[in-house]
């Protein structure tokens, strides 16, 4: 399994995990020219944009420490295309990272909730 | 939401009222602090957002603009963490925004939620008590400085009972002022401790009655360091306004330690010879008190005087003149106060020994020269009485005799200011040292023997016109410590005694 299919995989139970918590899918793999945002949902108010990280192992540190500034500029840039693109500026939003550890016959989840802003 | 309230910041000496406005909008979630704040306050974006979710309340995953008025002061107290924090919270409803409207908050945040104390609190209370705000929030730390300005005071220990007592779940207790600690004057350094030296006890004397700057020449080890450390002593205990005034100033520099509310004791700073000027008369991009002003009031001790650099030894020269030292700096010029007393002490060579009469001095005459030179003329025309401390005979050391105490001296110091206050009352002064030519031709009286000795003195030892006013107004006060109405000849002796002939102590 090579690091492209660990994040299908990722991204697909991350979206069964969401369903499962009650938020509604608006979009996958968002793409705009400054970046991509991985699932874009609806919890009751807020727009929630979604940024999945999975992992195998810890060796290269936690997931939600992969999203650094340079990271976080760059989704919140996308998410503001997006907002514009369906004219929702004046709308709640919130940036989450969820964490997935796929572990041998097991999935973990992190769900770190409002995890950065601007 | 909207929500206001009020927090504070120092300028100088003087407290200012910021109004925090917070708003909440709609959009990417992030928190804007606008308004001016410098990097401490820019930092407190970090401590508000974990002290809030510590305490167990949800930071808002919205826009969030805090905004600090007047927004052309730069803001720099890191107190105002606890009004932002409150703002945000009266702005997301976890407290009633008309609550926190009639107070002022002042705290430090820490990342637990807990409320640390900050610098200047009593500045901030007596600037409050002028808009007319009544109620003031603090942290413990600084509740006994807030009560100083006589407002109603919160202390509580943490943001979460604060808003409990906004709420009105569970209120707050103002907090009562500690009956003031028994001034510890009489405890510390003592004048019974020094054997000998009744020449420089009695010209010591005289100087803390006068408020006069004094000038102490002698070899290493003669005791000046051990007289100039004990005049506090002796000095009179402060007035309710003087002792504002210091802990108004300690208070900012960040020097009061335990809670303490009104400093008791008259300061006593001795900065060692490397200070620069900016740490000698204040200084800073905005700027801060210095020693000049950390001394106001008290004592400001100079030893070894020629190892000053002589720019920070010229820039006292403002302060000794006008009590006050002005500060301009591109952000602000400021005005501290600096009513000081000057005591010097000096070596008179280089070696030391060129007074003593017992040591060989192996300094040659211009080493003396260039020694002496580095002190200049106009600081030693300020500086109204110079002794000679020599060096102590054998006798006199293992001597077991009590000698007087600061206690007794001080009493005899006390009612001869007391005289100086009623004389000098209508000129806004308090001690001989502050008269100027006119007010010494006014009120000085002196007997006709007096006038005839001064005559004598003036053509003999060419005293300079300022010379001849230092020596009335050392003799007055040598006249209020007899209790005499008028300057007798036996004043005007001693007080030539005394006169700054500075060329004269190399000489054997």
């Amino acid at each position: 399994m090579n690091h492209i299919c660990v994040g299908d995989k990722g991204e697909q139970s991350a979206a069964l995990y969401l369903r499962k918590l009650g938020y509604k899918i608006i979009a996958a793999n968002y793409r705009a020219s400054t970046g991509e945002i991985d699932i874009i949902a609806r919890d009751k108010e807020y727009l929630v944009f979604v940024e999945v990280k999975t992992r195998r192992s810890l060796a290269c540190g936690s997931p939600a420490e992969a999203v650094n500034v340079k990271k976080q500029q760059k989704i919140i840039k996308t998410a503001l295309c997006y907002l514009n693109q369906h004219k929702l500026t004046d709308h709640d939003c919130r940036f989450d990272i969820l964490e997935i550890y796929l572990l041998p016959g097991a999935i973990k989840y992190n769900h770190i909730i409002n995890a950065f802003g601007s | 939401m909207f929500a206001q309230t009020y927090g504070s910041t120092t300028l100088g000496l003087d407290g200012v009222l910021i109004t925090v406005e917070v708003d909440i909008a709609k959009g990417i979630p992030g928190l804007d602090i606008v308004g001016l704040p410098d990097t401490a306050v820019r930092e407190s974006r970090e401590r508000v957002r974990a002290a809030i979710k510590n305490s167990g309340f949800e930071f808002p995953a919205r826009r969030i603009t805090v905004n600090l008025a007047p927004a052309d002061i730069k803001k720099d107290s890191p107190g105002l963490d606890l009004p932002i924090a409150i703002g945000i919270l009266a702005a997301s409803g976890h407290v009633d925004p008309l609550q926190c409207r009639s107070q002022v908050f002042a705290g430090e945040l820490s990342l637990q939620g807990r409320l640390r104390g900050i610098t200047g609190i009593v500045a901030m209370a007596a600037n409050c008590r002028s808009y007319g705000l009544s109620n003031m929030i603090v942290a413990p730390d600084n509740a006994q400085e807030a009560l100083l300005a006589d407002l109603t005071v919160y202390a509580p220990a943490s943001l979460s009972d604060i808003v409990a007592h906004l709420s009105g779940v569970k209120l707050l207790e103002p907090v009562a002022a500690q009956l003031a600690v028994s001034s510890s004057l009489d405890t510390a350094l003592d004048f019974a401790d020094v054997q000998g030296q009744l020449v420089a006890k009695r010209a010591i004397e005289i100087a803390a009655a006068g408020f006069h700057n004094v000038l102490m020449v002698g070899p290493p080890g003669s005791g000046k360091t051990m007289l100039a450390k004990r005049i506090p002593s002796i000095l009179p205990a402060m007035t309710s306004q003087e002792a504002l005034e210091v802990t108004k100033i300690y208070s900012v520099a960040g020097l009061l330690k335990n809670n303490t509310g009104l400093v008791s004791d008259r300061p006593f700073r001795s900065p060692h010879h490397t200070v620069s000027t900016a740490g000698m008369i204040g200084g800073g991009t905005i700027p801060r008190p210095g020693e000049a002003t950390l001394s106001h009031n008290g004592v400001l001790f100079l030893d070894e005087l020629p190892e000053f650099p002589r720019a920070v030894l010229e820039v006292l020269r403002q302060p000794l003149e006008d009590g006050e030292v002005t500060i301009s700096r591109v952000h602000a010029s400021l005005s501290f106060p600096a009513k000081l007393m000057l005591i010097a002490a000096l070596n008179p060579c280089p070696c030391g020994f060129s007074s003593d009469p017992s040591r060989e001095c192996s300094c040659t005459a211009s080493d003396i020269r260039r020694y002496q030179k580095r002190i200049s003329g106009p600081l030693l025309d300020r500086i109204d009485i110079t002794i000679h401390v020599p060096r102590l005979e054998y006798s006199d050391l293992v001597k077991t005799a009590p000698q007087e105490s600061s206690s007794d001296i001080r009493q005899r110091v006390e009612a001869a200011r007391l005289i100086q206050q009623q004389r000098l009352k209508q000129f806004g002064l308090y001690a001989n040292a502050q008269m100027q030519h006119k007010q010494i031709k006014k009120l000085c009286r002196l007997a006709p023997d007096a006038v005839s000795l001064l005559k004598q003195a003036f053509t003999k030892l060419n005293l300079s016109a300022r010379g001849f006013d230092r020596v009335i107004k050392v003799a007055q006060t040598v006249a209020d410590l007899s209790g005499s109405t008028q300057i007798e000849a036996g004043h005007i002796a001693e007080a030539i005694q005394y006169r700054n002939e500075f060329q004269v102590i190399s000489r054997k």
